[in-house]
């Protein structure tokens, strides 16, 4: 028989070179480089001096570390739940049975209903700055703590059972085996999940740092008390100062791609060290570079050696440093939409316990506020009926739901077309990737004062300028999800099927039909599912937007719609407040709930036809 | 069956492959390789990752060569083309699609007027075997009946050539004997046009059981090492001990 050799070492392929912390430094500065050079180009506009003459400019650095701390102090709390909580639910069987549904309801509330009720809380027990923190620290936490807990459990779940038998076998127990088995298996989910996290840190940190929230009610507001990076952008924003906002901007998108590269690329590196199974498929890789390699070498030849080597490695390099799109952790987290499936494999028990823990917690959140005022659920009916009125419930729902819907049709269709363009050519997709990819670095709230500034302001009054406003402002909050769900599934097309369809001239339109659409599917649904998440998520943030004026007072412009409501409620009496808030949540929650039901799990069901075997 | 008797149908001629490597060298993967195929069934055997699937592929116009070319009756190949039928090593079955499906979706492309291509894909649908499977998904097949509507799918075609990479590897080694055999016996039957197959394979035995002629590649970067014609009446046995003298020549050049 033929002797097997193994396969032989490419140098590798251009998108992954060897990295070292020095390299990352370069990089690092490679991207301040280009950023000083689109400065310099704001300046030659004349936008330098409006930055300059900011006072908070030369405060930035503080507001920068201000934001960092609060994200990392968040993290390092949600990392510490995620660890506790997922390696207990997946270990202990017993414990198992409540903690996995729990989970599952809690992660599927969205996050940003509890922003109101958490600085309620707070700002009623620790007014002042000291208790604006510790409510956006535990907001940031609940933004960013679900994932990694998903992540653990999954990579606790993942150990394969030889493994497990194995070090049973060997007599490892309790510490050791925890240390030696369960943590490495841990650890590429709770980089990937990481990943995620951090991005869901980042959406909160602007709404936390310039909405207001109820926090001022009365005018003149007092000076800010949460400063950050989010602040000087809203603050600029405000004062109609749009070069500062945009540099705000830009210094919060260069934050994030350097700790990006800094930090989650070399630990995202060390990820197939501890992998049970590869993702990639080698052949896939090879073949990729193919025609780019053949360009070269006509292009540049022998001659120059040395110093073409030197740029090719940097022109590699430079290409890999824009691909940032961490398809993995996108795609990985796919897997956790499937609540439905999995919501019925727990058992009765646990789902009944599980959702009497929550429902308990919930009335407990709600009784704390209303400071016991809420004596039961007819006075709680009695209230909304005659402050809110159920109709007025259900037209709010209505027009939120049609607005999450226009913002929707909008981000599906672009990113549709979107997608063709990448799967249709390669040097396509390595022009728009890395654009859609910075798009998406961007967290879309920071972009919400610009809005503001550019549509709202000079409209004033044209509620038809406010409503498109809101859709746009819900579009960067859908759009990047359903976008990044199609470019994997493009990239994960199965290498012997994009061969196959290419040996049997499967082409354009046929292409597009027979393979593309199908073999997205499942990956639109997905997408489409976390999009939803995303809209209801900013319906809180964009309906109701309170601007302060030139002299401090607030100016609210808001649309009708079940954010809206929720915010008008935090200006009431807490008592009759925190009912409409509760109201608001649970009106929501259940049309999720219902849409659920109703489209996403029945597409679902049909989308299973279109995935490919392992 | 003839062996070597016509002129050559493939020729590859001065094949050169190089990958870019990551630090910007390059990597050789197949180095100048010269070769005729005629009216035969040719293989081409390497251990594993030498390059023989690369050849392959440019056989087909799935990849380019980095110098040299592949000739196909003196056109140069440079895409894909309906006169050559390529059979996977994974199947590469569209899992949406049906079994009558995936063999009509080789059609479509093809100058066959649409009312044709459904009896033609069933035709050979039959002709593997698979009668009754027309309407049944790929998840539903085992990985033999999985090959055979692979098979159907590049029969379809009626190709000239045939490509196999790695055909038999995915399945276990009862259904890729019979495979075997039933692929040989279409292949000799006078009613398929098909009359030239490449196939590539790490398995020497298989290689020596199926080819008039066997290719082994080897080194880094891969060089023609030798060309060993089975000089075996066929049908041949797949127990033939005549086989292994075949296959220790070819292993001896490999190791």
């Amino acid at each position: 028989m033929a002797t097997k050799l193994a396969a032989p070492e490419f140098p590798g392929n251009p998108k992954q070179p060897p990295r070292n912390f020095a390299r990352n430094v370069v990089s690092g500065t490679l991207v301040f480089g280009v950023l000083g050079f689109v400065g310099a180009e704001l300046a030659m506009g004349g936008m330098l001096a409006p930055i300059l003459a900011n006072p908070l400019t030369i405060k930035l650095p503080y507001y920068v570390a201000r934001t960092l701390a609060r994200m990392s102090i968040a993290y390092v709390l949600a990392l510490a739940f995620a660890l506790a909580y997922g390696i207990t639910a997946a270990l202990n069987h017993r414990a198992s049975h409540v903690m996995l549904p729990l989970l599952d309801i809690l992660q599927s509330v969205p996050v940003l209903a509890f922003l109101p009720i958490v600085f309620l809380f707070f700002l009623s027990r620790f007014p002042g700055s000291f208790g604006e923190e510790i409510s956006s620290i535990i907001l940031i936490f609940t933004a960013m703590v679900w994932a990694p807990t998903f992540g653990v459990i999954a990579g606790v779940n993942a150990i394969p059972q030889d493994i497990k038998e194995a070090s049973q076998a060997y007599g490892m127990g309790g510490i050791q085996y925890l240390r030696q088995v369960v943590l490495p298996a841990v650890y590429p989910e709770l980089v990937w999940t990481s990943i995620l996290a951090w991005g869901g840190g980042w959406y909160l940190i602007p709404i936390e740092e310039y909405f207001t929230f109820g926090r001022c009610l009365a005018p003149p507001c007092p000076p800010h008390t949460l400063p950050g990076i989010g602040f000087y952008i809203a603050d600029a924003a405000n004062r109609s100062d749009l070069a500062s906002s945009v540099f705000g901007v830009m210094v919060l998108v260069g934050i994030i791609v350097l700790i990006d590269r800094l930090v989650w690329r070399p630990l995202e590196r060390r990820t197939d060290k501890y992998k049970y199974e590869s993702v990639t498929s080698p052949t896939a890789n090879a073949h990729h570079e193919s025609r780019v390699v053949g360009s070269f070498r006509r292009a540049e030849g022998r001659l120059l050696t040395p110093i073409v080597s030197f740029l090719k490695y940097e022109r590699a390099y430079l290409g890999s440093f824009l691909e940032t799109a961490h398809l993995r952790p996108r795609l990985h987290i796919s897997d956790r939409m499937r609540l439905h499936d999995r919501w019925a494999k727990h058992t009765l028990a646990g789902r009944v316990a599980s959702i009497i823990i929550f429902a308990f917690l919930f009335f407990l959140a709600i009784n704390l506020l209303s400071n016991g005022a809420l004596s039961s659920v007819e006075s709680g009916i009695t209230i909304i009926q005659t402050e809110v009125g159920i109709p007025a419930l259900f037209y709010d729902t209505g027009r939120s739901l049609l607005r999450i819907l226009t913002s929707y049709t909008i981000a599906l269709t672009w990113t549709l077309a979107a997608g063709m363009l990448i799967a249709r050519s390669e040097r396509v997709s390595k022009l728009l990737v890395p654009i859609f990819d910075i798009g998406q670095s961007i967290p879309a709230t920071a972009l919400f004062p610009i809005i503001i500034l550019l549509l709202v302001r000079p409209n004033l009054g044209n509620p038809f300028a406010l409503e498109i406003a809101s859709v746009l402002l819900m579009l960067t909050g859908m759009q990047w999800y359903i976008l990044f769900n199609i470019v994997g599934a493009i990239h994960n097309l199965p290498a012997d099927i994009a061969e196959a369809t290419a040996a049997y001239r499967i082409r354009g339109l046929r292409f597009a039909k027979e393979i593309l659409v199908p073999a997205s599917f499942p990956a639109i649904i997905i997408g489409s599912i976390q999009a939803w998440g995303g809209g209801w998520n900013a319906t809180i943030v964009s309906e109701y937007i309170s601007v302060s004026g030139q002299n401090g007072s607030p100016t609210v412009y808001q649309v009708p719609g079940l954010g809206s409501l929720l915010n008008r409620a935090l200006s009431l009496d807490p008592t009759i407040g925190t009912v409409i808030i509760a109201a608001t949540i649970l009106t929501m929650t259940a049309t999720i709930v219902i849409i659920n039901r109703v489209v996403w799990r029945r597409l679902l069901k049909k989308a299973d036809k279109y995935k490919f075997e392992a | 069956m003839a062996v070597q008797a016509s002129e050559p149908i493939i020729r590859v001629d001065n094949v050169t492959k190089t990958f870019l490597g990551e630090t910007g060298k390059t990597a050789t993967v197949l180095d100048r390789i010269t070769f005729n195929v005629g009216n035969e069934f040719l293989c081409i055997v390497g251990p594993s990752g030498c390059g023989k699937s690369t050849l392959l592929r440019i056989i087909d116009g799935l990849d380019t060569a980095t110098s040299g070319r592949v000739l196909f009756h003196d056109q140069a190949i440079t895409r894909p083309s309906p006169k050559i039928g390529v059979i996977f090593q994974t199947f590469a079955l569209i899992p949406w699609k049906t079994v009558l499906g995936n063999v009509e979706m080789a059609l479509g492309p093809t100058a066959v007027p649409h009312e044709e291509q459904t009896s033609l894909a069933r035709k050979y649908i039959q002709d593997v075997g698979l009668e009754g499977f027309e309407t049944s998904y790929p998840k539903e097949l085992s990985g033999g009946m999985k090959q055979r509507v692979g098979i159907a799918r590049a029969l379809a075609l009626q190709p000239e050539v045939l490509l196999m990479d790695e055909p038999f590897s995915s399945l276990d080694a009862l259904t890729a004997e019979n495979l075997r055999r039933e692929v040989l016996d279409i292949w000799r039957d006078p009613a398929y046009p098909t009359n030239a197959v490449i196939m590539v394979t790490h398995n020497v035995q298989e290689a020596v059981y199926m080819a008039d002629r066997v290719l082994v590649l080897g080194g880094r970067p891969a060089k023609i090492l030798d060309d060993v014609p089975i000089s075996l009446p066929r049908p041949r046995n797949q127990r033939d001990p005549g086989l292994y003298d075949f296959a220790d020549r070819i292993v001896s050049k490999i190791s």
